[in-house]
């Protein structure tokens, strides 16, 4: 089985004053197509750098960014936009939605982009939005929704372009502890049922107790690891790789 | 991104700050409406200027006189250069020339009503008489008649007659009243010996009344070059006075060097008609080089507007200030916007909008604060040029178009051309889309990650 994500010695070095900050000090693993990684980490950490390297929005410093067979630490801004808009989902810890538009034009807004036609688009995003479970609150502004029915809203978009990675970015940093329990049950069972790949970031273990695989990262570095055995995609990679998907540790010392 | 799709949300972009929207677009209002009311200005005041020359006189019309610099040179010379009917002829063939007129003139003294008054009855030829407009029920005389007849410019009517004592004018109409006329005594006479000076005088006493064919139209105010002279046929005249001045042909002759009175004529003005306004700088220089003092209306009119065009210019330049203004304040406007939406412009760019789109959307925005304002300002520039139209008009305000210098009724002072309404929308969708072009750019280059900032 081949790994959809290859990390290889990736670095992000901040230029603060005369001094040099490794936000990323040399990470690398790889991830397969249908597991739900969580990055878990304090802030300040480095997670968040990771993933904005993962998704195109940063630059990296040094190292190797292999996503689908596409070098994407050598593409240009132009490109990026383009991979993001072919391949990429995102979904935002302030969900991000635009203010002057109504549900279901926010969830149909990335296929805007691809040049959709207006019935095409609001079609797909009808049945994002229905597989959900808001169906009925396409006509809603985002202001007249809950923090969950929005969050619900950004999931709908990640996925109306049928992405092949959604990135998360904290997605129930702004939610009570019921609600987040519903919107992780929603993504994981997405990423179980329709085959996607997720790379979600967190600083709450026990947020990320709900991933299948976990990378904890302490300045800059892979400290831990830690598989779901239970994961059916986790057995089925050992079975067909004969050992864990690939990542390099640093322990504490 | 569709076309469409990039209209529909650069609308409702605007759409979500309409007080500021309308602001901005008030602004390019404001900077189209007084640049398109300063060029109509400008424009009417060209027109009106280009009436005011046709009404005195045809544009296509070259008056020729005989030049004074070369008078003192020899009789051989000068000669050459006498308004002589052989002259005449050689002017007639030259390229462009349509028609010539010699002008007679003989100024005489006139009684009417009690009153007296002088003017000039010039006699030109049948071409120059057709191109005249008379008053219902005149009409033109006719070549070589047996009679003299004369058509009476307007304004002699009004303003040539006075009292004599009172210097009160008169005014006559030649129709009813009777008129006498006293041609002046010749100041040529062919004997040697000195003519009794009471001979003279009855001589000058002899009145005469001139039938009247015709007169101009128009009105007591309604000045033209012809306003003030009376017109016959040169023919005609040329036989009436010969009666009157037997050898001499007309009241002051020019002499031979042995004091012989010419034995053809030498008019005072020669009129040479051309096919167009736009060869009359041609043949003028053409006459001009035989010799000839020219002058024409065209001249005078090119010289007028070519000053006219730097007061276009200076009135253009205000009207512009104000526009450039109205796209200091677009460009406000979209800065403001920008800064506002930097977190929504990122979370595009994530999800995966071209930067191409970004641009172009707040291009589209800007161009339509250009449009709307573009064609609201052409409304309202309408609205002023008929407000100023109104009030210069006969009924409006004189000291306006006292003002303006050009008094001509009919002429509008404000003229807006469809091609100045056409310049004026694409010009401000232009400003607009300039004004926005920096935001724009600056837009499409912001970093993605401002969407992932959490405040």
């Amino acid at each position: 089985m081949e790994p959809l994500i290859k990390v290889r010695d990736l670095y992000k070095i901040f230029n603060i004053g005369s001094n040099k900050v490794y936000a990323l000090n040399g990470v690398s693993f790889d991830i397969y197509k249908g597991e739900f990684i969580a990055i878990v980490g304090t802030s300040g950490s480095g997670k968040s750098t990771c993933l904005n390297m993962l998704a195109g929005l940063e630059a990296p410093s040094k190292g190797v960014i292999q996503i689908a067979n596409k070098r994407i630490d050598r593409m240009n801004e132009a490109q990026l936009v383009k991979f993001r808009r072919q391949n990429v989902g995102f979904i935002f810890q302030s969900y991000n939605l635009i203010p002057s538009m109504n549900a279901i034009e926010n969830v149909a807004m990335p296929l805007m982009f691809r040049g959709v036609s207006y019935e095409k688009r609001m079609k797909a995003a009808k049945h994002y939005m229905e597989l959900i479970g808001i169906g009925d609150q396409g006509k809603h502004m985002p202001n007249q929704m809950s923090g969950g029915q929005q969050q619900r809203v950004g999931i709908a978009r990640a996925l109306v372009i049928d992405p092949q990675i959604i990135f998360a970015d904290e997605p129930t940093g702004n939610l009570d502890s019921h609600t987040t329990d519903d919107v992780l049950d929603l993504m994981k069972k997405i990423v179980s049922e329709e085959q996607r790949t997720m790379v979600m970031v967190t600083h709450d273990p026990h947020i990320a107790s709900w991933a299948d695989r976990q990378l904890r990262v302490v300045d800059g570095h892979i400290v831990e690891t830690v598989i779901n055995d239970s994961s059916p995609i986790e057995i089925k990679i050992k079975e067909e790789n004969g050992e864990p998907p690939f990542c390099v540790v640093t322990p504490i010392t | 991104m569709r076309l469409y799709d990039l209209f529909k949300l650069a609308l409702s972009n605007l759409t979500r700050r309409k007080t500021r929207t309308f602001l901005t677009i008030l602004g390019v209002v404001i900077g189209t409406a007084s640049i398109v009311v300063m060029v109509s200005l400008g424009l009417g005041m060209s027109q009106m200027m280009l009436k005011s020359y046709q009404d005195e006189g045809s544009l296509t019309m070259i008056r020729v006189y005989e030049s004074y610099e070369r008078s003192d040179s020899n009789d051989k010379n000068k000669s050459q250069t006498e308004l002589t009917d052989e002259n005449m002829e050689r002017f007639k063939t030259l390229d462009h020339v349509v028609e010539v007129s010699p002008a007679l003139d003989v100024s005489v003294t006139a009684k009417a009503k009690g009153g007296e008054g002088d003017f000039t009855i010039r006699g030109v030829s049948q071409y120059y008489l057709s191109q005249l407009s008379l008053r219902d029920g005149g009409e033109i005389p006719k070549k070589d008649q047996n009679e003299l007849s004369l058509i009476y410019g307007n304004q002699l009517l009004y303003n040539s007659f006075y009292k004599p004592k009172s210097y009160e004018n008169i005014e006559i109409d030649p129709l009813k009243d009777t008129v006498f006329l006293t041609f002046p005594a010749s100041s040529y006479s062919d004997k040697k010996n000195t003519v009794d000076t009471d001979d003279q005088t009855a001589k000058k006493q002899k009145k005469y009344i001139i039938p009247v064919s015709g007169i101009l139209k128009g009105g007591r105010d309604d000045w033209n070059q012809n306003s003030y002279n009376a017109f016959a046929d040169i023919d005609t005249l040329k036989r009436f006075l010969r009666k009157i001045y037997k050898k001499a042909l007309v009241p002051n002759p020019r002499t031979t060097k042995n004091g012989k009175a010419y034995t053809y004529y030498v008019y005072d003005t020669i009129y040479v008609f051309v096919d167009d306004m736009n060869n009359v700088k041609d043949v003028q220089k053409q006459i001009s080089d035989m010799g000839f003092s020219v002058n024409s209306n065209m001249e005078w009119l090119e010289s007028a507007q070519e000053q006219l065009g730097m007061v276009q210019m200076v009135l253009g330049g205000i009207g512009g200030v104000s526009l450039l203004v109205a796209a200091i304040g677009i460009m406000n406007t979209m800065m403001m916007s920008i800064y506002e939406r930097t977190k929504e412009i990122g979370v595009m760019k994530v999800l995966g909008c071209d930067m191409s789109d970004i641009r172009n959307m707040f291009l589209f925005e800007s161009g339509i604060i250009g449009l709307m304002g573009g064609i609201a300002g052409l409304l309202v520039s309408y609205l002023i040029s008929f407000i100023i139209n109104f009030l210069t008009s006969d009924n409006g305000g004189e000291s306006v178009s006292m003002f303006i210098g050009y008094t001509d009724g009919g002429g509008a002072l404000s003229y807006i051309p469809l091609w100045l309404a056409a310049f004026a929308i694409i010009f401000a969708i232009a400003v607009g889309s300039i004004a926005g072009y920096v935001p724009a750019v600056r837009a499409m280059k912001l970093s993605p990650l401002a969407a992932i900032r959490n405040e």
